[in-house]
């Protein structure tokens, strides 16, 4: 189980930072930080920067992401914004619109 | 339960608002502002440095800011809390350190539920109108001894007294009386 939710229902304005692996199934409007991986949930509303070891999105995300290892857009995710990751995946059925840098 | 949960683990570090309609266990760090309408739980560990607001309060961490339950306030062992404390009911059990003004019963919890905006700036209202009182009340009581036929410098320096038995006027006219004659006399014993 991942050691920070932002469950539904809740709201953070503002900036998280961890070392841990996040959740977010409610709403998060600022800034993410996490060195461990990120998971924005179906649901769930996410308007910030993230930067992780890993992205998986299946909700609504406007923000640019860096992720030190992969980001995968999930069926169902929308996504408005630069992605950068060494690995970039987007599922058949993800909305995306932004630059993707892979490192080439 | 964990479905409608949030939880802020041990190395997060929140800087910003919280806000929302579940429940939340802070195991980490929260520079901001809680308020939801569910129960909060500040771990042993856990540290927010701003007001919360919630159904149920329950501290065993550290909170520099109001806490504000609508039902009620827990402090458990190891509680450490500067700050004002309000809540239908609240229990500080043994252990437990604040530092702050603390009152129970009907009507604390229930105004934060009205307005939650306001409810920031409330506590410190709350705060700030409650020890005027005594001095409003004190300060009549020169007036009195003006009245007993006491020299003015003679009620500067029985003043203190005076405010301490604020409730206690019409009987100390007589010893007031004296006092002031005691005091005149040592005066011109100078």
């Amino acid at each position: 189980m991942a050691s920070t939710v932002i469950g539904a229902g809740i709201t953070v304005e503002g900036e998280i930072t961890t070392d841990e692996d996040v959740v977010v199934s409610g709403t998060v409007r600022g800034k993410l930080t996490a060195k461990e991986a990120v998971t924005i949930e179906h649901g769930a509303t996410v308007e910030a920067d993230v930067t992780g070891g890993s992205l998986v999105v299946a909700g609504s995300l406007t923000g640019n992401v860096v992720a030190n290892e992969r980001v995968d857009l999930q069926q169902g995710a929308r996504v408005i914004g630069n992605v950068k990751a060494a690995r970039v995946t987007i599922a058949d059925g993800a909305q995306f619109k932004g630059n993707v840098d892979m490192d080439v | 339960m964990a479905a409608n949960e949030s939880i802020i683990g041990r190395t997060t570090r929140v800087r910003g608002r919280v806000t929302g309609a579940v429940d939340l266990l802070v195991l980490g760090f929260v520079d901001g502002e809680i308020v939801v309408s569910g129960d909060v739980t500040v771990d042993a560990h856990g540290l927010v440095g701003a007001s919360v607001q919630g159904r149920r309060l329950v501290v065993r961490g550290a909170v520099k800011g109001d806490l504000v339950g609508e039902e009620a306030v827990v402090l458990e062992d190891g509680a450490r809390v500067v700050g004002d404390v309000r809540a239908p009911r609240v229990a500080i059990a043994a252990g437990a350190l604040v530092r702050g003004y603390v009152e129970t019963g009907e009507g604390n919890g229930a105004p934060a539920r009205a307005s939650r905006s306001e409810a920031a700036a409330r506590p410190a209202a709350q705060a700030r109108v409650a020890p005027p009182p005594p001095k409003p009340a004190a300060k009549p009581v020169p007036a009195v001894h003006v009245a007993g036929g006491g020299g003015s410098s003679a009620n500067n320096s029985g003043h203190g007294r005076a405010a301490a038995a604020a409730r206690r006027p019409p009987p100390p006219v007589v010893p007031a009386l004296k006092k002031a004659k005691g005091q005149i006399a040592k005066k011109k014993e100078r």
